[in-house]
């Protein structure tokens, strides 16, 4: 599915609109990494901007699309996924990269991405949790962790949390992992593998919103808030493993599953061919 | 007669709807033009079930049944339910084992053995298509060739020969 | 002869559309609608088309604006309850002028309603179902071989101009089984959006053309374009600029002002020295065209007033059509939707409503005992 492989050197100003600049994104929003490491994959991967289409949804993740110099698609709340399943099976010449957020993808889409990893239609999707609705004003999301308080959990959040790698991995994701913003050579290849793999890909990327989030907890600036955030990870780069938790005290990074499932566009072409071949 | 409406009912899965589709489809290629409607309620077995064909020259203006001139009832359940649209010039056909209390008013009521003549044939579910051929030997809206070729070329190969047998039959009760 | 068959309206609606170059099909099971459905998964793979049910009404409205966004003539079906989750992913699809058909088949309603039964209870969702002002079309078939012709007209009409197409259809219509000839229906050739073309460097996916569509730039030709819901500038990227959002939402709905002829389509028959007129559509508009001919028998000059595009609503149409006449009569199966349009155009003084919300068709009988009750 790759194009060849680019070895020179990554600059992201190929990748980007420039006259889209300055962004709108907070100052500290780990957001502006995982975009810089989405394209850093792009980039090695060799793939022809003209054959590259970003499908995004609604809040702040949804926002990266239109900073991306590809056929850029900035789509409804909750929805992207259903769309690129419409582009990516029609046009499955495109690489089609979905990115959205724990709100869009896990509340209001979630039923769009539970069935987008059974279907296992080729495309790859980087979901940015911050664990919080931004672009709204800061309410309390399905990622928001234990206490937290948000405009809408002015008490702390008594809600549990949901684990989105773990949701994908039993929904049958072809290809599932974690990384956070920190480690933005991890985060490169592992959206690497994603994209070069044949089949869905899903990748959670823990990234911190500092301005809203961070302010309203007490969490401290940017630099200590994903400090914190890599403590608390395990690192499983590379190893094939579903032994996640529902409650996510200690997330893993890294590769968490991989597997060899069909690819559902590939699959559904093909019985279409035989019927097209017994007609004739 | 160049415009009359037909009317197959009974209970779901008698087949009302097939035999209503062979019968369109005899029209059709008889010259008419042929609009059929269904009425079935939200179960997919059982229920009162109806299939209504007009028949015209041309297309007609109003697709859905108004005043019957043939009405075929196989069931029970089904009795009493078209006495807004059914009138002296009806000919109603009914079932004499399955409609034990059909409808009675001025117009010309037959009941004849359908059930019965298919369980003979060995399977009572075609009684569907002895009714569908009593019902064109009684009326002569169509040739009954026509129909007959309808039911050979329409019918998977396992059912043909029963479907044929049931025809037979059916013309023979029909006819007057 | 030989072309003539028995078709089904719901079949007629997906075959007209294969006949228009549909390709792409995403839908959700729901009465009275299923056999489009069902009939593109059947026909699409034969020629080369792609068919699939999605999780939800959501997510296959979703998919058919993505395949669209692709290039793909894309379709997708439902019923009432369907129709309303589908209605801001339609109005994405209208703001960001991306081409669509929308079968809609009318049952019964409020809510799960009578699913079996036939309603036109959708007329103003139709129009106004999706939030904000908001270009669309509707065409509203009232036979079998209207169901494939104006699904055919559905695609022409999305693809020339960028704008939803919905094709508005009774449980009656979609339901109904009527003698057609398909060959004797299909136009000779389809009609498919106009595609960017010339240099990528400057270009602006929502320019103002002097036809007010802008050419559509398809993912791999080069444009790299950016599509978006938010209300958008020429080069496709959002403003809140005032005067610029206005310029753009002018845009879109001065669009179907500027194409009004194409898009409309209406039957008048036997209006000119009508008395009395009765507007309407679908399976009401069969029972009204028998309804004429008995007044007329009767000594009652009637006419029959029909869009069959029934949004934008044919103003200039109907007051055409009923200028001489005493009274208008508006018969629909819903408590007065169309009726308000009418009422709208024509006033209150001469304009009558005939409504049936039981689940049953309104019959020629009804509207003919109607219209002597209003002439009397």
């Amino acid at each position: 599915m790759t194009d060849a492989p680019k070895t020179d050197e990554f600059e992201i100003n190929d990748y980007i609109r420039l006259d889209q600049m300055p962004h709108f994104l907070c100052p500290g929003c780990g957001h502006g990494i995982a975009l810089r490491a989405l394209l850093w994959a792009i980039h090695e991967l060799g793939i022809d901007k003209d054959k590259l289409a970003v499908v995004s949804g609604i809040g702040c993740s949804g926002r990266l699309s239109a900073y991306i110099d590809a056929n850029t698609f900035h789509t409804t709340h909750g929805r992207p996924l259903a769309y690129a399943t419409g582009l990516a099976l029609a046009r499955p010449d495109l690489h089609v990269i979905v990115i959205t957020g724990d709100g869009d993808s896990l509340a209001i889409g979630g039923n769009h991405l539970i069935h987008a990893c059974r279907r296992n239609l080729n495309l790859t999707t980087m979901m940015l949790n911050n664990e919080i609705y931004g672009m709204t004003g800061g309410q309390v999301s399905p990622t928001t962790s234990a206490e937290r308080y948000t405009t809408t959990t002015p008490a702390g959040n008594t809600e549990p949390v949901f684990d989105a790698c773990a949701l994908a991995i039993a929904a049958g994701a072809g290809f599932v992992g974690r990384e956070v913003t920190m480690q933005v050579t991890g985060l490169k290849n592992l959206l690497r593998d994603a994209i070069a793999h044949d089949g869905f890909s899903f990748v959670e990327v823990l990234s911190d919103c500092t301005e809203i989030y961070g302010r309203k907890n007490d969490l401290g600036n940017s630099p200590e808030m994903i400090l914190s955030q890599k403590a608390q990870m395990r690192p499983e780069a590379y190893r094939n493993t579903v032994d996640v938790p529902f409650r996510p005290n200690a997330l893993k990074t890294g590769i968490l599953a991989r597997n060899a499932r069909p690819e559902y566009g590939s699959a559904y072409r093909a019985m279409t061919a035989g019927i097209r071949e017994k007609g004739k | 007669m160049d415009n009359f409406e037909v009317r197959f009912s009974g209970s779901g899965g008698q087949g009302l709807i097939l035999s209503a589709k062979f019968l369109a489809a005899a029209l059709v290629a008889e010259g008419f033009d042929v609009a059929q409607s269904q009425s079935y309620e939200p179960v997919s077995r059982g229920g009162q079930s109806r299939a209504d064909l007009v028949v015209s020259r041309g297309q007609a203006a109003f697709p859905l049944s108004t005043g019957l001139d043939y009405l075929l009832i196989l069931h029970g359940v089904a009795a009493q339910s078209s006495g807004a649209v059914i009138g002296a010039k009806t000919l109603v056909m009914v079932d004499s084992e399955l409609v034990p209390d059909p409808p009675k008013s001025d117009f010309t009521l037959l009941a004849l053995p359908f059930t019965e003549t298919a369980r003979q044939l060995g399977n009572k579910r075609v009684a569907n298509m002895v009714a569908l051929s009593a019902l064109v030997a009684r009326s002569g809206m169509c040739p009954l060739d026509r129909i007959e070729e309808v039911i050979r070329t329409k019918t998977p190969p396992k059912f043909a020969s029963l479907n044929l047998e049931a025809f037979a039959a059916g013309r023979e009760l029909g006819t007057p | 002869m030989s072309n003539r068959m028995n078709m089904q309206g719901n079949q007629a609606c997906a075959m007209g559309a294969i006949a228009a170059g549909c390709r792409f099909y995403a839908g959700y099971p729901i009465t009275p609608s299923s056999e489009v459905a069902e009939t593109m998964a059947r026909e699409l793979p034969k020629v080369g088309g792609t068919f699939i049910q999605m999780e939800d009404e959501i997510a296959s409205m979703a998919a058919v604006v993505g395949a669209s966004m692709g290039g793909a003539k894309a379709m997708t079906a439902t019923s009432g309850p369907g129709f309303s989750l589908k209605q801001e992913n339609l109005g994405y699809a209208s703001g960001a002028e991306i081409p669509c058909v929308i079968i809609n088949v009318m049952r019964g309603g409020p809510s799960t309603g009578m699913p079996t039964r036939p309603a036109q209870g959708d007329i103003m969702q139709a129009r106004w179902g999706t939030h904000g002002d908001h270009p669309i079309i509707v065409l509203a078939p009232a036979s079998v071989a209207e169901c494939y012709s104006e699904t055919i007209r559905a695609f022409d009409l999305t693809e020339r101009l960028r704008v939803p197409v919905i094709v508005l259809v009774d449980e009656v219509i979609g339901h109904l089984v009527e003698t057609v000839d398909v060959g004797a229906l299909t136009p000779p050739a389809e009609v498919s959006r106009k595609l960017a073309s010339g240099p990528a460097d400057g270009f602006e996916p929502y320019a103002v053309t002097q036809d007010m569509v802008p050419p559509f730039p398809r993912p791999g030709d080069g444009y790299r374009s950016h599509t978006t819901g938010l209300t958008h500038l020429p080069s496709g990227f959002p403003t809140q600029n005032p005067a610029k959002a206005k310029a753009a939402l002018s845009r879109t709905t001065d669009k179907l002002l500027h194409h009004a002829d194409l898009i409309e389509s209406v039957e008048a028959s036997a209006c000119d020295d009508a008395e009395i007129v009765i507007a309407t559509i679908g399976i009401s508009a069969r029972a009204a065209a028998q309804a004429v001919t008995d007044l007329r028998a009767s000594g009652i000059r009637a006419g029959l007033f029909r869009p069959r595009t029934l949004w934008p609503f044919p103003e200039a149409a109907l007051k055409a059509a009923t200028a001489n006449a005493r009274a208008v009569l508006v018969p629909e199966m819903n408590q007065g939707q169309l009726v308000l349009e009418v009422e709208r155009l024509l006033g209150l003084n001469r304009v009558h409503r005939l409504n049936k919300i039981d689940g049953e068709a309104i019959t020629p009988a009804e509207i003919v005992a109607k219209a002597q009750e209003v002439l009397a």
